[in-house]
């Protein structure tokens, strides 16, 4: 089964279940009949888009920034460069 | 009792004269360091800044058994590379890793240990888990790479953090079967064997590494890249 497939199947799962409630075919309490089951889908996609943009912010924040690597590898290249021309190496 | 390790590592390279010296420097002191038995396989894909040269001169240095050179006749793209390269490797894991000090050796032991302590098939250098990270990348950058793993999560949900990384530890018959089944090119190719990889039930561990772009030259992601990426992630949704 491809992701495709698997998103696909669960998306109809979830879209037929919801049907149901939308309409009127389940037994749910009238409150949330009326007042929650017809902006659910709206709900759930912007709730999903917030997540996102939340998990987006939060990385770039978090983003691990390694100034150290770089000195530690600058000095490498200086070293590698003056061994290896003693072996006969071209380097520039 | 087990024989003893080989590592074979694969570098494909295309104009890579100023950086193959040194990585090959980096990679011989860490095997050394750690008593390792390594072969560094270098692909080059026809260089006319004479990379093939300078290989020779490697060859010299350090020696037939531990650098070779098998060579193309043109610019055929890294996943024919790996497997060109492939064929010539004796040892029992194969590192695949970038040659402009991205990804620096001194990570293999790290990743070998890890390879050894779970038996693992695959082990990828990741620089957004544990203390990976990044130098050299300015806010538009970092939030590109993180607006395409996140992509990439949402829609394959592959289990790795870091899924364009192409710093890997195989087991050789393992990359065998994986590049066997990968149908990208270019840019997603290691995407997809990473996807794939683990479609097929293989086992992967992960590494921290930290990743320091670009030493020498610049960076080249411009929107046709992320394009190309957007559709690759998007074609193996469908794929895989």
């Amino acid at each position: 089964m491809t992701r495709a497939q698997q998103t696909l199947s669960i998306g109809l799962l979830l879209s037929s279940m919801y049907m149901v409630a939308f309409l009127g075919l389940a037994p749910i309490p009238e409150t949330l009949q009326n007042d929650l089951i017809p902006v659910l889908p709206f709900w759930a996609i912007v709730t999903f888009g917030a997540y996102l943009l939340a998990k987006l912010g939060y990385g770039v924040l978090t983003f691990n920034d390694v100034p150290q690597a770089h000195q530690e590898l600058v000095k490498q290249i200086e070293q590698a460069r003056v061994e290896l021309k003693k072996k006969g190496v071209e380097v520039d | 009792m087990a024989t003893k390790s080989k590592y074979s590592v694969l570098l494909p390279t295309y104009n890579e004269r100023r950086n193959l010296p040194i990585i090959t420097w980096l990679l011989n002191q860490t095997f050394t360091e750690n008593n390792l038995d390594w072969e560094l396989i270098i692909i080059d894909d026809a260089s006319p800044d004479g990379t093939q040269n300078i290989a020779r001169q490697l060859i010299h240095a350090y020696g037939p058994q531990r650098i070779k050179l098998r060579a193309r006749a043109g610019k055929l793209g890294l996943g024919t590379a790996y497997a060109h390269g492939l064929q010539f490797a004796t040892g029992d894991s194969v590192i695949i890793m970038d040659a402009d000090f991205s990804h620096h050796p001194k990570f293999l032991p790290a990743m070998i240990a890890a390879q050894k302590e779970g038996d693992y098939d695959i082990v990828t250098g990741t620089r957004y888990a544990g203390d990976g990270g990044v130098h050299g990348w300015d806010l538009k950058r970092k939030l590109v790479s993180r607006g395409a793993n996140l992509l990439a999560d949402t829609l394959l949900r592959p289990g790795v953090s870091d899924l364009t990384g192409s710093f890997r530890l195989y087991k050789r018959e393992v990359l065998r079967e994986v590049m066997g089944r990968t149908e990208s090119k270019g840019y997603t190719f290691q995407m997809e064997m990473m996807v794939r990889a683990k479609a097929m039930g293989y086992r992967v561990a992960e590494v921290p590494i930290s990743f320091v772009d670009r030493v020498y030259g610049e960076s080249k992601l411009g929107s046709t890249e992320i394009v190309e990426y957007a559709k690759g992630v998007l074609s193996l949704w469908l794929k895989v």
